[in-house]
């Protein structure tokens, strides 16, 4: 695995135009690094990275297999009771998921070690899926970098492929919070490519989402919601005044609720509870688990909250010492702990694997790549090339 | 351009004509009528036609006309007289209201998927001399034979009458970003 300089192409500022990404004079484009890319073999990508995500994706449902029949669990991962039989008959009844990002430690040598699942509500697809892609053609093309040049990189054909697949025969609504440029980019994004699977779809923010004396949902034109799309967390539905009225909406929803047992950082325990030793798995407890607390012992380790995003509220502790924290509002949750398994440093940065995963079969792969060992908010995407 | 002889049985009288307009979507052919009186008429469409079009359409109304919890909203859109009680009660007993059904239109498809594609009419107190669809889409004045945005001709969805809104939300506003 390296990471290999390499010039810009020119004018990225019309590149950003054209993609409605975002340009900074002096800085480049946000959220995105050209000066760079990494460079996986083959077998790396189908040995390394491939096959161990497709098997995780196995480990994962068999944790919510077990997970939906046990209450102690349910409560643990801070799912409200009301919602338990809701996600239990969702996962019983097969109810299809689209996509995820699973977050990956790797250095061209190690086994990945999973760090966690970013099940239900992942970011940076659109730059995954289109902009990375476009990058590797015209990079070949300007001879940037050697033709041969590959990348692991079928998102947007297989999203299309799925999104016809989930069973939707009326109008989709795709809703998030509508201030949020990021979360509406990748919306939108997932409502153009199921435009062009010739679904039928509009877009709505979660707060114009209403409620009839039926307890169903309606749109802003009063009709009622079958299919929801939304980029909006479980754990955020499931404590909002209308999250009460979910269970019993009639409403299909992408990602489906036992997704919710997935995005959640009490995953990580599960899997080690479940498959202790496991070569893609690092230690994970509960923190209030008398095994946390002996975890807690050994001196190294990383905390996070079971519901922390974009690498907030994390502490990372090393030989008895705090290497790093971060701040944040999540800190009110339960906690896990991990086994600290420090990102590889290349060229003083710090890559995060990004695995897309959809319809549970791995379709890309995004390198999200920050200056510390805590992947947050600044972290830019480094396109990847796949060459032998 | 393609049209098809008047034959008796089959409906002929709407040829799937797209016509693009400068600065307008494509449009398609489509009949619109008050009543089935009107529609009998017509001599391009049979007598049967007009029934069974009407009856979809009236089959649809119930489910697809926009719902209120009180007459007076209702008529505030639509004019004085102008709603009727819906068939189903609302689940704290009360009525709900609808619009009176104004007239139907019929379309046809392209492709010979299906020949007739009918839908309930409203005209609303604010532009009375129109039709709308369900979706409050505005078809027009003209009744017989006219031409509409393809995209009015799409099925109505079921309507019901939004009790609150705004329960979804105060995490986003709280914390940001929902992605991971």
């Amino acid at each position: 695995m390296q990471r290999i300089s390499v010039t810009e192409r020119p004018d990225l500022a019309s590149a950003a135009a054209e993609h409605e990404l975002v340009y900074i004079p002096g800085e480049g484009i946000s959220g995105w690094d050209e000066s760079a890319y990494y460079q996986f073999t083959a077998r790396q990508i189908e040995k390394d990275i491939e096959g161990p995500a497709e098997e995780i994706e196995d480990l994962c449902f068999q944790v919510v297999d077990r997970a939906v029949n046990n209450e102690e669990v349910l409560g643990r991962l801070g799912i409200p009771e009301h919602y338990w039989n809701f996600i239990a008959e969702s996962w019983r009844n097969g109810d299809k998921n689209l996509y995820g990002r699973m977050d990956l430690s790797y250095d061209g040598k190690q086994p990945i070690k999973l760090l966690e699942y970013n099940a239900d509500t992942p970011t940076t697809l659109y730059e995954s899926a289109v902009f990375q892609w476009e990058w590797l053609e015209q990079a070949i093309e300007l001879k940037l970098i050697p033709e041969e040049c590959d990348q692991l990189n079928d998102v947007h054909e297989r999203i299309v492929e799925t999104l016809p697949q989930l069973g939707i025969e009326t109008l989709s609504h795709f809703a998030c919070n509508p201030d949020i440029e990021d979360d509406k980019g990748t919306l939108n994004y997932l409502e153009e490519c199921a435009r062009e699977a010739g679904l039928e779809t509009c877009f709505l923010g979660m707060e114009d989402i209403g409620l009839n004396d039926q307890g169903q949902f309606t749109d802003l034109e009063d009709r009622v919601i079958t299919t929801l799309i939304k980029l909006y967390p479980w754990e955020w539905i499931m404590d909002e005044e209308f999250g009460q009225h979910v269970p019993s909406s009639g409403v299909r929803f992408i990602e489906p609720p036992w997704k919710a047992i997935l995005s959640n950082k009490g995953l990580l325990p599960l899997l080690w509870g479940m498959f202790e030793g496991h070569p893609n798995l690092l230690p994970a407890f509960f923190e209030d688990d008398p095994a946390g607390t002996e975890f807690t012992g050994t001196g190294s380790y990383v905390r996070k909250p079971i519901w922390s995003r974009q690498g907030a509220n994390i502490k990372i502790v090393q030989d008895g010492k705090t290497l790093y924290q971060s701040d944040g509002p999540y800190g009110n949750d339960a906690h896990i702990l991990q086994g600290f398994q420090p990102l590889p440093e290349f060229d003083g940065g710090y890559p995060l694997l990004g695995c897309w995963m959809v319809a549970s079969k791995v379709v890309g792969l995004c390198i999200r790549e920050d200056k510390t060992l805590v992947t947050s908010k600044d972290a830019r995407v480094v396109p990847h090339v796949i060459l032998d | 351009m393609m049209s098809w002889k008047s034959v008796p049985v089959v409906l002929t009288m709407s040829v799937s004509l797209i016509a693009l307009t400068a600065c307008e979507e494509p449009k398609v052919d489509a009949s619109i009528y008050e009543s089935i009186e009107q529609c009998k008429r017509d001599p391009i469409v049979s007598d049967d036609q007009c029934e069974s079009s009407f009856k979809e359409a009236r089959s649809q109304h119930a489910a697809v006309a926009p719902k209120y919890s009180t007459a007076e909203d209702c008529q505030a859109d639509f004019g004085a007289g102008k709603c009727e009680v819906a068939p189903y009660k609302s689940s704290s007993g009360g009525s709900i209201f609808m619009p009176l059904m104004a007239g139907y239109m019929m379309g046809s498809l392209l492709g010979g998927r299906r020949s007739m594609m009918s839908q309930p009419l409203y005209r609303s107190a604010q532009s009375p001399n129109s039709f709308r669809t369900a979706e409050n889409r505005n078809v027009g004045s003209k009744t017989g034979r006219t031409t509409v945005a393809k995209s009015a001709t799409s099925r109505p969805t079921f309507k019901s009458s939004t009790r609150s809104r705004g329960g979804f939300g105060s995490s986003g506003r709280r914390f940001g970003s929902g992605a991971t």
